[in-house]
């Protein structure tokens, strides 16, 4: 049975060079990422969003995204926008630590000392809660053990292949994240086509697809339509 | 004056490797050639901030990246700079795969001497840019 992706929140860390906050706003990332959250965060690397393809592109309209970034500029959070889609949740570390009364070192740059890494666990926390939150799992107890620290458990999406199907109907072009992964499933359940599959359907597309109320009918059509030729096997996704 | 030098790595969060470029940058810029070089925020340029973009048309720009998908030196690239010379971790790691990192967190000890092997190269490159013809640095 192919595995329909499972919904998970992105991280986008800034990891400002030229900022004493930039390190900070990586640890903490890699913290909910490897520690507090793998099984329910991924991430990516910022600047691969002007050096990767589609599928890097797509992150943030994939994944409901949290962008942390060092300082007002916000980079991740407009970068993220920019090239991908808008974040859920905007982290200005500055700001954040400034209201924790966590006095910033310039030292911090490029190592944590002590301090810094307190302080990286505290923003860690506070993402990890912000994930239970976007994902409906708030009152989750934060495991307090590490998984073990020797392996990368973190999930990277860089090259990751997230599925897209692009369809041009009545010259419009749709981009469906996860479609070809739910179309495959759906037969594989042996579901022919019916107006009650085009529902599920449609509410699975909702799932990783951001659709206005005013364009779900014709959503709607489109998937019926396609996921009929899929079945038939006029078409391969 | 001699300009100074940007040494831009990918700090890549997603892989070891990019926690390796980031090192070796930092050493660079802070240890082995601290007056002689400088660096900017990739994700400024990543972001198309102007004055990010300015730095990088204007100076001789060295990109460190942790893999072959190559985000600092496309980034550079994209906001119109020219790198002066281009590292990639991936490439020093496959001439010296004894150091092997560990991870993104704690590159432990092989992590740490790839890094010190990687930073000597780029040093060496700052070292060439510093006594090149001015040509040479916008090559």
């Amino acid at each position: 049975m192919p595995d329909l992706p499972r919904k998970k929140v992105g991280l986008i860390a800034c990891s400002g060079e030229d900022h004493p906050l930039g390190t900070l706003s990586r640890v903490a990332a890699r913290l909910v990422l490897e520690r507090l959250r793998p099984d329910d965060t991924v991430t990516l690397c910022l600047p691969l969003f002007l050096a990767g393809e589609q599928n890097e592109r797509a992150f943030a309209r994939f994944y409901p995204t949290i962008a942390i970034d060092a300082c007002g500029v916000g980079c991740a959070a407009q970068a993220t926008a920019r090239y991908s889609g808008p974040v859920v949740r905007a982290i200005n570390l500055e700001q954040l630590l400034a209201g924790l009364g966590i006095s910033v070192k310039d030292s911090w740059g490029r190592e944590l000392d002590e301090d810094g890494l307190a302080a990286a666990w505290e923003v860690a926390e506070i993402i990890a809660r912000q994930v239970d939150r976007i994902l409906g799992k708030e009152g989750r107890k934060a495991p307090q053990e590490a998984p073990a620290a020797a392996g990368e458990v973190a999930t990277c999406s860089c090259g990751s292949g997230i599925p897209v199907l692009r369809l041009n109907v009545n010259g419009r072009t749709w981009e469906l994240l996860a479609v070809p992964a739910i179309f495959a499933l759906f037969r594989e359940e042996g579901r022919a086509p019916s107006p009650e599959v085009t529902s599920e359907l449609l509410a699975q597309t909702r799932l990783y697809n951001a659709i206005s109320p005013q364009d779900e009918g014709e959503l709607a059509e489109v998937l019926e339509a396609t996921y009929r030729d899929f079945w038939e096997g006029r078409l391969k996704v | 004056m001699p300009k100074r030098i940007l040494v831009i790595p990918c700090s890549g969060i997603g892989k070891v490797l990019g926690s390796v470029s980031r090192e070796a940058a930092f050493q660079v810029l802070e240890e082995l050639r601290p007056r002689e070089t400088g660096t900017l925020c990739l994700a400024r340029l990543t972001l198309g901030d102007a004055q990010a973009q300015e730095e990088v048309r204007t100076h001789p720009v060295i990109t460190v990246d942790g893999c072959t998908k190559g985000c600092a030196r496309v980034n550079v690239e994209q906001a119109g700079g020219r790198p002066a010379a281009s590292f990639c971790a991936a490439e020093t790691f496959r001439r010296h795969r004894e150091l092997r990192p560990k991870s993104v967190l704690d590159l432990g000890p092989g992590g740490k001497a790839l890094v010190g092997r990687l930073a000597e190269e780029i040093a060496v490159q700052v070292d060439r840019l510093l006594h090149a013809p001015e040509e040479e640095k916008d090559a």
